[in-house]
């Protein structure tokens, strides 16, 4: 009789299960605008949104300690991280990240090591500020413009508000809340990271339609039963999904700051996704279905 | 196990990928650009044609052709060497290497991008809005001076991005050369003056032709050693036109000799993007004549012979590429750079390929314990590495180069696709009230509209940042698209099937 009880509970108090994920969002947005009061925007940027050089150099001995100190004096804002190599762990290079032009980092990284930057040894990426700056908008906007087009689309297809609204508003509080999470993690965003989001947008939507198409079109079940298997395949889409994300983001991680950086937010947000898909939008959804059987 | 039609679509997908593919064992170097001088382009040597043996020893790999090259012009005497490619067979005696350069034949027709194969992409602004066509002349300018240099696996076009900003995307696979930067970055304004008179600039079509390729107009003169470094020289002959002849001789006639009285007391002065460049002593047997043939010198340093060589061949080409391409209406601001180590890629592909397959199997795993039917976990293998094989064979039928963000996009797509899946497998085995084929019809009402959310979220990405983003957008939409059509009707099928036995 255990899962009679449980429902029991469950038709009692699903409702509040609700308050933990709008409180969090709620704090989020709280969190966001002082943020963007303190920093001038909603995320911290690497230099490929303002601008400036990566320089990857494959040396196997160099200490990248003194790289740091050699070079911090004139690139205050320096930023290095070593390269390892996957099997053994030991030293392949390292990433070395300033808002400095290249023009001025590649001599002074040239002239810490004793040798010359060539191809065979480095990798060289620089982008303009003015540039930069101007694809961070527009990927920024390519998102916003995503999410609207994805809202659309979602009205469309089940055409009443309160399901779609749910299902919206579900993805609307993964990214809010994936946001905030790289923030306090003090990840610098990179242009690929922007990317993430609009991968997120996808794979947030895809268990809340999978709900909403489960609880509004097939009625074989009692709402809760419909419920409880709609959880099991969603919890089994977004557990898989994690595990692939996880293991990519664990094998790259050393080796792409643009693969790793897109793993880490699809971390972050398929994690958020559980929480927002199955206490905000699953209520939400069983709310409007009862109250309306109640009506006819 | 009865092989339904949609089954059947998903063989012939699979086929088509695995031609378009085509996975090849061909053992060889191929060759990927030829120098201009290089003796064997007048044997009538071509890029993309496969060397197997020189000097009857088989190459197998650049390994093989690197070592061959060094046992052969290690001593820097003449030899008569025999080269047999998968087209002809050539011979040429030169004590020098060929002047090209090779890459191990490729295995499969599929296609890296720059960040996984090495190489240079450039994103170059003009400093002025241009319009459509200005931009398709920028983008032929700019070709013809990569031609021009020798640099043949060179892909140039021209970009916007969503704010109607126009850019040149130039991207250069493999070794890219040093000056790079010079070479695209440069306006290429030329002019020749004597005192502060233009005698002939390049806009003007003033100069009718530029020798190159060929030693008796165009060479390096002379070589040697002075304070610890080496000085080369170099001359090549350029044809000027009538009217620019005309002008020299106008400007000459009233020059006065030098205390020597070999040379003018003035010189010819070249100046590119107003710097000058050379300033070369004019004889005083041309003072006042309509000179159309004019021999323009520079020289090139270098810290040991190979080098100044080398720099000082580097030096000329430059100048006989500006010369010959012409200049262009504006200045070019380099925006964005890449050079990215071709070393790094190697081992990236491998690292990425493993995420991958381990990715795909920890997922089979998740889906058996789950349903506890091996069969089902075994059926959403295959269909996972079959939409794999189907993304790779379009985008290796549209050439399409496989970037970073386009294999984030192949993991994105793998990803949803095993999500849809499980809704497929959830709604199989769910209740037995309603038919199969209704339970089916559901599962596909959600995949359908999942594809469709998908879809218009990454319409806006297709501009966004000038295109650098295309690449994800353009697999995740294949991927997607051959998921909703082809794999996900077939996995439905299968476990109908599965389901029905």
């Amino acid at each position: 009789m255990d899962e009679t009880e449980t429902r029991n509970w469950y038709d009692r108090y699903y409702k509040f299960t609700m308050i933990l994920p709008l409180t969090f969002l709620l704090f989020s947005i709280v969190y966001l605008v002082n943020f963007n009061i303190r920093e001038g925007d909603l995320i911290y940027k690497d230099v490929s949104l303002t601008g400036g050089t990566i320089i990857t150099v494959l040396d196997k001995k160099v200490n990248i300690e003194d790289v740091k100190k050699a070079l911090e004096v004139q690139f205050p804002d320096l930023a290095i991280r070593k390269i390892s190599e996957l099997r053994t762990g030991s030293q392949k290079g390292f990433f070395l990240e300033t808002k400095a032009d290249v023009k001025e980092a590649k001599p002074a990284l040239e002239k810490h090591l004793g040798y010359n930057l060539t191809q065979e040894n480095s990798s060289v990426e620089f982008s303009g500020s003015a540039l930069s700056s101007g694809f961070y908008q527009q990927l920024r906007f390519a998102v916003l413009l995503a999410f609207v087009f994805m809202a659309i689309v979602v009205f469309l297809v089940f055409r009443t508000f309160v399901p779609s609204f749910a299902v919206i508003l579900s993805a609307f509080a993964d990214i809010i809340m994936t946001i905030v999470m790289v923030d306090l993690l003090g990840i610098s965003l990179s242009l690929a990271g922007i990317i993430a989001f609009l991968m997120l947008i996808g794979y947030s939507v895809d268990t809340d339609i999978l709900l909403t198409s489960r609880l509004l079109k097939q009625r074989d079940y009692k709402l809760n039963r419909q419920l409880y298997d709609a959880f099991k395949t969603g919890i089994t889409m977004t557990l898989t999904s994690i595990a692939a994300v996880g293991i990519s983001l664990a094998i790259i991680y050393s080796y792409s700051d643009v693969l790793r950086q897109i793993f880490t937010i699809l971390l972050i947000g398929l994690g958020f996704d559980i929480v927002n898909t199955w206490l905000t939008n699953a209520p939400l959804l069983k709310w409007y279905i009862e109250s309306k059987e109640d009506k006819s | 196990m009865k092989i339904t039609l949609r089954i059947w679509i998903l063989i012939i997908a699979l086929v088509l990928s695995i031609i378009a593919i085509r996975p090849g064992f061909q053992s060889g170097v191929v060759i990927t650009s030829i120098d201009q001088d290089s003796l064997l382009v007048k044997e009538g040597l071509g890029t993309g044609e496969i060397i197997k043996d020189i000097n009857g020893k088989e190459i197998k790999n650049k390994q093989d052709y690197a070592q061959i090259l060094t046992e052969l012009f290690s001593d820097k005497v003449e030899k008569r060497t025999d080269i047999k490619t998968n087209k002809n067979e050539y011979t040429v005696l030169t004590n020098n290497t060929f002047g090209i350069t090779v890459e191990n034949v490729p295995k499969t027709r599929i296609q890296t991008g720059l960040d996984l194969r090495g190489g240079a992409r450039a994103l170059v602004q003009p400093d002025v809005q241009i319009s459509s066509s200005e931009l398709d002349d920028l983008v032929e300018i700019s070709r013809n001076r990569l031609n021009v240099y020798g640099l043949s696996d060179v892909n140039i076009k021209g970009v916007s991005d969503l704010s109607g900003d126009k850019f040149l995307l130039i991207e250069i696979a493999g070794a890219t050369p040093a000056d790079l930067e010079k070479l695209i970055g440069q306006q290429g304004k030329f002019e020749a003056k004597i005192g502060n008179k233009s005698v002939f600039s390049g806009e003007n079509k003033d100069v009718r032709n530029v020798c190159r390729n060929d030693a008796t107009c165009a060479a390096v003169t002379s070589c040697s050693p002075a304070q610890g470094a080496y000085f080369c020289n170099f001359a090549f002959t350029i044809y000027l036109s009538e009217e620019a002849a005309d002008r020299h001789a106008q400007i000459t006639k009233n020059v006065t000799l030098d205390e020597t009285g070999q040379y003018l007391s003035e010189k010819l002065v070249l100046l590119i993007d107003g710097n000058e460049v050379e300033s070369l002593l004019i004889s005083s047997g041309l003072r006042g004549q309509a000179t159309t043939q004019i021999s323009i010198q520079g020289s090139g340093t270098g810290t040991t012979r190979d080098d100044a060589l080398k720099n000082t061949r580097a030096e000329m080409r430059q100048l006989q590429t500006i010369l010959l391409t012409g200049s262009l209406p504006y200045k070019l601001n380099i925006v964005r750079l890449d050079t990215i180590s071709p070393s790094l890629g190697e081992e990236f592909s491998y690292t990425l390929l493993m995420a991958g397959i381990v990715s795909i199997i920890a997922v089979s795993l998740i889906i058996f314990v789950r349903y506890r039917k091996i069969k089902i976990s075994l059926s959403l293998l295959i269909t996972s590495f079959s939409e794999i094989i189907i993304i790779l064979g379009v985008a290796a039928f549209l050439r399409w180069n496989l970037d970073l963000p386009s294999i984030a996009g192949i993991l994105a797509t793998i990803g949803t696709g095993v999500d849809q899946q499980i809704v497929i497998l959830d709604e199989a085995f769910r209740s037995k009230i309603v038919s199969i084929k209704q339970r089916m019809k559901q599962a596909l009402f959600v995949i359908v509209s999942a594809y469709l959310t998908a879809v218009v979220s990454l319409i806006p990405l297709y501009k966004a940042g000038a295109g650098l983003f295309k690449g994800f957008a353009l697999t995740t939409l294949i991927g997607i698209t051959a998921g909703v059509l082809i794999t996900r009707p077939a996995f439905s099928d299968m476990i109908k099937k599965l389901e029905e036995n």
